[in-house]
C-alpha cells in the first residue's frame, strides 16, 4: 500500500517534469522559433527554420515570411520562386506578386510597365500603379505625361515624385562637347563651366604663362629654352581640353548617379509601397 | 508473489525516474550541442542553437552562457557590432564578479579589434578602478598594453607588458619593433638640407637619387637665370618647377617614412596574429 502511495506521490513531479520537457525541434516549436528569428530581423536563420517546417505547415502566413526573407538577404529568384506555394486564393497573393515585382526592380532597376495591366483588388492596384510608375524613372525615356505621372500619388509622396520626374525630364547636365570647345577658345573656361573654378582658373594661369614664356624666349632668341616652354604649354592646353570633356562627363554621372541613388532611398523609404503587415505584435 | 509485487512497485518507479531525468537534460542537452557546434567552428549554428535555447528556456538559467557563446561566435565572424550586443546580454545576466570581469573582458578585445580603442581604453580604466579586480591588475595592464599596440603606441604598450614583469615577452617584442621605426621628422628634415636625403635614409635609394637629379637641374636653371639677368625666367622656374620638386622631395620623403612605418606595424601584427601564442584579442 506505502509503495503504490510513493508511485502516486511521485506521478505529479513526472507530470511537472514532462511540462519543462521542451521539443526544440517539433514544428510548432521551430515555427515560434523562426517567428522570433523574422521579427529580429535574422532573416537567414528564420528562412532556415521556415523552410525546415513548410512542408509540415501548411499556412501561407509562413509562405510569405519566406518570400519576405529571401527578399530581405537578397536571394530574389529563391523569394520568387516561393510565390508558386501562395495559392491564388491566398490573402497574401497579391503581396506576394507586389513582392516579386520589388525583387525585380532591386535586381534589375528599370521600368516595370510590362505588368501594368494586371488585375487585382483595389488597394493593391494602387500600391502596383506607384511602384510601375516610379519605377519609369529608372528608364531612358518617361512614357507618361506628368499628370498621369502624378494622380495616383498623396500629396507628400506626390512632391518627391514631381522633383524626381523634373529631374529625369531635364536634367542638368553640361555638354562635354561644349566644355571642350570652351576650353579650345580660353583656357580653363570648359571647367569653370563644369562648375570647377579652382581648376579652371588654375589651368588659365598656368597656360597663360607657359605661353607667355615660350613667346617671351623666341622673341630673346633663347630657342631652345622657347620651345620647351611651348612644349609644356601645348601639354597643358591640349590636357585642359581633354580634362574639361572628362569633367563634363564624370559631372553628368554623377547626376545620374545621384538621380538613381535618391530614387532608391526614396522606394526604400516607403518600401517599395509593400502593403503593411503586422507580422511581430 | 512477493516477487510480483516488487516488480509491479519497481517498473513504475524506474520509469519516473527516468522520465524526469530526460526532461531535466533537454536544456542541458540543447546548451552542450550548441557548444559542440561552437567547438566545431560551425559558428553559424552554434548561433542559431544557442538563440532557440535562450528562447526556450523560461528559467534564465543559460541567459550568461548562451548570451556569450553567441557573442564569441559573432566575433568569430567578425560580426563584431553583434557580439558586443550578446556580450552586453551576457553581462545584464552575470552570476558573479568573476563573470562580469570576463565579459567586459570579451567586450575590451572586440574594441581592440575593431579599432574602437578609445572605448577600449575607457572599459579598461573602469576595471581599474572597480575595487573588485584589485587583484586582476596583470591582466588590465595585459590588454592595455594590447590596446596600445592596437593604436600604434609600442613604446606604452612596452612600458604596460613590463608593469605585468621586466622581461615579459611582449615588452621585450614592443621595445624591438619600436626600435624598428623610422624617424618621420628626421626623415623630412635630411630632405630639407639635402634632397633625396631622407629617401635615403628610408632606404629608397632610387626615389633618393631622381629627387636629387630634378632638384639640382632645376636649381641649376634658376641660378643660372638670375645670373643671366633673366629674373623673371628665375622666378618662373624656381617657382614653377624647383619648388614643385623641392617639396615634392620633401613629402616624398614624409610618405616613404610612414609607409615604411606601417610595414613594420603590419609585419608586427601579423607575427602576433599567426606566431605569438599567449592570449591575444
Amino acid at each position: 500500500m506505502i509503495k503504490i502511495l510513493v508511485i502516486f506521490l511521485l506521478i505529479p513531479f513526472c507530470i511537472y517534469s514532462q511540462s519543462k520537457s521542451i521539443n526544440f525541434h517539433s514544428p510548432e516549436n521551430k515555427k515560434k522559433f523562426a517567428d522570433l528569428l523574422f521579427c529580429e530581423g535574422d532573416y537567414l536563420r528564420a528562412v532556415e527554420e521556415y523552410e525546415s517546417i513548410r512542408d509540415v505547415i501548411k499556412n501561407d502566413t509562413i509562405d510569405i515570411k519566406i518570400m519576405y526573407c529571401y527578399s530581405e538577404i537578397g536571394l530574389f529568384n529563391e523569394s520568387n520562386n516561393s510565390l508558386k506555394r501562395i495559392s491564388s486564393n491566398s490573402p497574401f497573393r497579391w503581396a506576394g506578386l507586389h513582392l516579386r515585382l520589388k525583387n525585380k526592380l532591386i535586381e534589375n532597376p528599370k521600368g516595370l510597365r510590362v505588368f501594368h495591366d494586371m488585375p487585382s483588388p483595389p488597394d493593391m492596384s494602387e500600391r502596383r500603379q506607384k511602384l510601375i510608375l516610379t519605377s519609369n524613372l529608372f528608364d531612358e525615356e518617361i512614357i507618361y505625361e506628368k499628370e498621369d505621372f502624378l494622380y495616383v500619388f498623396e500629396k507628400g509622396e506626390g512632391q518627391t515624385i514631381s522633383y524626381f520626374y523634373d529631374l529625369k525630364k531635364n536634367p542638368p547636365y553640361k555638354s562635354p562637347a561644349l566644355a571642350g570647345f570652351f576650353s579650345a577658345v580660353i583656357p580653363g573656361s570648359g571647367k569653370m563651366y563644369v562648375g570647377e573654378w579652382g581648376d579652371g582658373i588654375t589651368a588659365l594661369l598656368v597656360t597663360g604663362l607657359l605661353a607667355f614664356l615660350a613667346y617671351d624666349n623666341f622673341k630673346a632668341n633663347h630657342n631652345t629654352r622657347a620651345w620647351i616652354f611651348t612644349g609644356l604649354g601645348s601639354f597643358f592646353y591640349a590636357g585642359n581640353i581633354y580634362g574639361s570633356i572628362a569633367s563634363a562627363q564624370i559631372f553628368n554621372a554623377r547626376i545620374d548617379f545621384e538621380f538613381r541613388d535618391g530614387l532608391n532611398l526614396f522606394l526604400q523609404q516607403k518600401n517599395y509601397f509593400m502593403p503593411e503587415y503586422d507580422f511581430c505584435n | 508473489m512477493t516477487f510480483v509485487t516488487e516488480l509491479f512497485f519497481k517498473i513504475p518507479l524506474l520509469a519516473i525516474v527516468v522520465i524526469n531525468l530526460q526532461a531535466q537534460t533537454t536544456f542541458i542537452d540543447q546548451f552542450y550541442y550548441a557548444k559542440k557546434l561552437f567547438h566545431e567552428e560551425k559558428y553559424f549554428n552554434a548561433v542559431t542553437e544557442f538563440k532557440r535555447l535562450l528562447f526556450f528556456d523560461d528559467t534564465n538559467k543559460y541567459d550568461f552562457e548562451a548570451n556569450k557563446f553567441i557573442g564569441l561566435s559573432y566575433k568569430e565572424g567578425s560580426k563584431f557590432s553583434d557580439a558586443i550586443y550578446y556580450f552586453t546580454l551576457a553581462e545584464k545576466n552575470v552570476q558573479n564578479n568573476e563573470e562580469l570581469f570576463e565579459t567586459r573582458i570579451e567586450i575590451i578585445k572586440i574594441n581592440i579589434l575593431r579599432r574602437s580603442t578609445g572605448r577600449a581604453f575607457a572599459l579598461l580604466d573602469s576595471l581599474q578602478n572597480d575595487n573588485r579586480y584589485i587583484n586582476k591588475k596583470d591582466e588590465i595592464n595585459y590588454w592595455r598594453g594590447w590596446t596600445y599596440i592596437f593604436s600604434d603606441d609600442w613604446e606604452n604598450a612596452s612600458s604596460n607588458f613590463e608593469s605585468i614583469s621586466p622581461n615579459h615577452e611582449l615588452k621585450i617584442f614592443s621595445d624591438s619593433i619600436n626600435s624598428e621605426f623610422y624617424d618621420v621628422r628626421l626623415s623630412k628634415v635630411l630632405s630639407i638640407f639635402v634632397p633625396g636625403a631622407g629617401q635615403f635614409y628610408t632606404g629608397e635609394y632610387v626615389s633618393g637619387l631622381i629627387s636629387l637629379g630634378w632638384n639640382v637641374l632645376w636649381g641649376y636653371l634658376t641660378i643660372n637665370a638670375f645670373v643671366d639677368d633673366r629674373i623673371f625666367d628665375g622666378f618662373m622656374i624656381g617657382s614653377l618647377l624647383w619648388w614643385r620638386f623641392y617639396t615634392g622631395n620633401l613629402q616624398n620623403a614624409e610618405k616613404f617614412a610612414v609607409e615604411k612605418n606601417l610595414n613594420i606595424t603590419n609585419d608586427a601584427l601579423r607575427y602576433l596574429k599567426n606566431i605569438y601564442s599567449g592570449p591575444k584579442p
